[in-house]
């Protein structure tokens, strides 16, 4: 317990120090929402309604591989991931601490994007402004699991910018799609949807669960 | 040494297998030509006989790569490794054959080349899933780090493939494909041709993971003398 907050506080302070990770995935996001809306039409936004939640995933799913890709790359240096691998606990700590500071930089990251994505493509999310937060947190949580995971294994690949979408991206076709499911109908009715959020919670579990086991393999040194 | 358990298997199996491959393919090519011609969809239906056949061959492969990799992990033992990156490379090939069949025989019956059934769309993921576990695996330094990373992703792929399943149902799609095979929905003079397509394509999996297995043992055991070798293993 004590490894899991001392390398999220470490992970948090260093990110606070520099900024860099949430800079770069936040201005990539809104570089992302700016071209999607780009492939759109200019100004006609007749059926806006259908497209946005997907359109919205898929930018933050790009900025949180942009990020992932961050988390690891720092422990290269000094060698920096030997030291942790010698941590005397679970390693399972290691990567629920990397995982949670993961997990609280995508999220404001994630509600930077839906400012500007509401500005742009004029949706208001206002009036469900707290159920939106719940459905991306839940997203987020699965996202930075098995993404904190494939970022460790990904780090020690040659092509690791490359490596990290490769493996990340065919395992994230549930949570997106349960995801832009519950984004839709939060968009549409103003309600939380039942099935989704459901189907989110249990691939949050099944992700964390089999990301907290697995990681002790992954960083074997 | 590294001759063990799951090496002498396939070398005792892949004579055998191959053998019997022989007359059996005789068998299905003429089980196949002589089989009844739809009379819907015509000679395309045909496609019967090696689509479902190629797709049972891929989820062996796959359901193998997942157990061995598991199992490397557990043990440690190379033979379970060697046998995961021979399923996972045969589970490939199968699914790649299963993947282009597919479209053929969905644009002659329904119509179009892919729909977002939920069997398609599994299978065309599992397809993504098992190229990056080779990936992972080629793109790693060292050998035993590489083959660790690919069981771990690999035994995380096998679930998310079943959850996949039902989540696509629950939300995008109808499925078309036909529901499981039951007793006596095929044709008279399909059964036959059917059946033993599907067992020469699991054989031949086999037989192909049996060669690849003793390829990967004979390499480990030249990497093994070559360190062994008082000169560094230097050619001559």
């Amino acid at each position: 317990m004590n490894t899991f907050a001392a390398v999220l506080w470490k992970d948090l302070v260093t990110e606070w120090r520099t900024r860099d990770r949430a800079v770069a995935m936040l201005v990539f996001s809104l570089l992302t929402v700016l071209v999607l809306r780009f492939s759109h039409p200019m100004g006609a936004l007749a059926n806006t309604d259908e497209i946005a939640p997907g359109l919205l995933w898929v930018a933050y799913t790009f900025s949180s591989v942009i990020g992932l890709n961050r988390a690891f790359a720092t422990e290269l240096e000094n060698d920096a991931l030997s030291g942790l691998a010698l941590a005397p606990s679970d390693r399972g700590w290691i990567f629920a601490g990397k995982a949670l500071a993961n997990l609280l930089i995508l999220s404001g990251v994630q509600f930077a994007t839906a400012v500007f994505f509401g500005l742009l493509f004029d949706i208001d999310f206002t009036p469900v402004a707290g159920r939106l937060a719940l459905v991306a947190g839940l997203g987020a949580v699965g996202l930075s699991s098995v993404g904190t995971l494939f970022a460790a294994i990904a780090v020690r690949t040659r092509y690791r910018e490359v490596m990290l979408p490769l493996l990340l991206l065919p395992l994230l076709i549930p949570i997106l799609l349960s995801a832009v499911r519950a984004t839709a109908v939060l968009l549409e009715s103003g309600v939380l949807p039942d099935g989704p959020i459901r189907t989110l919670l249990v691939i949050d579990a099944v992700f964390a669960i089999l990301s907290f086991i697995t990681f002790e393999y992954v960083l074997d040194e | 040494m590294h001759e063990s358990a799951i090496d002498r298997t396939a070398a005792r199996f892949r004579p055998i297998l191959g053998l019997s491959l022989v007359p059996l393919s005789v068998a299905y090519a003429v089980l196949v030509m002589n089989a009844p011609l739809d009379r819907v969809q015509g000679i395309i239906q045909k496609i019967l006989y090696v689509h479902p056949a190629m797709a049972f061959a891929a989820y062996l492969g796959f359901l193998i790569t997942a157990v061995a990799g598991a199992l490397y992990l557990w043990r440690g033992e190379e033979q379970y490794d060697r046998l995961a990156l021979a399923a996972a490379q045969v589970g490939v090939l199968f699914c790649t054959l299963n993947i282009i069949t597919g479209p053929i025989w969905g644009k002659g019956t329904w119509g179009r080349w892919w729909s977002w059934d939920p069997r398609l769309t599994v299978t065309m993921l599992l397809w993504f899933v098992y190229i990056a576990t080779l990936l992972v695996r080629s793109f790693t330094e060292d050998p035993a780090r590489g083959a660790r990373f690919a069981a771990v992703y690999g035994i995380l792929g096998a679930p998310v493939m079943v959850l996949n399943y039902f989540v696509i149902e629950l939300f995008r799609g109808r499925a078309i494909h036909p529901e499981n095979l039951e007793q006596g929905s095929l044709g008279d003079g399909m059964g036959w041709p059917f059946l033993v397509g599907a067992v020469v394509a699991i054989l031949g999996s086999l037989y192909l993971i049996a060669c690849r297995i003793e390829v990967e043992s004979l390499r480990a055991i030249w990497l093994q003398r070559r360190r062994e070798a008082p000169d560094g293993g230097e050619c001559t």
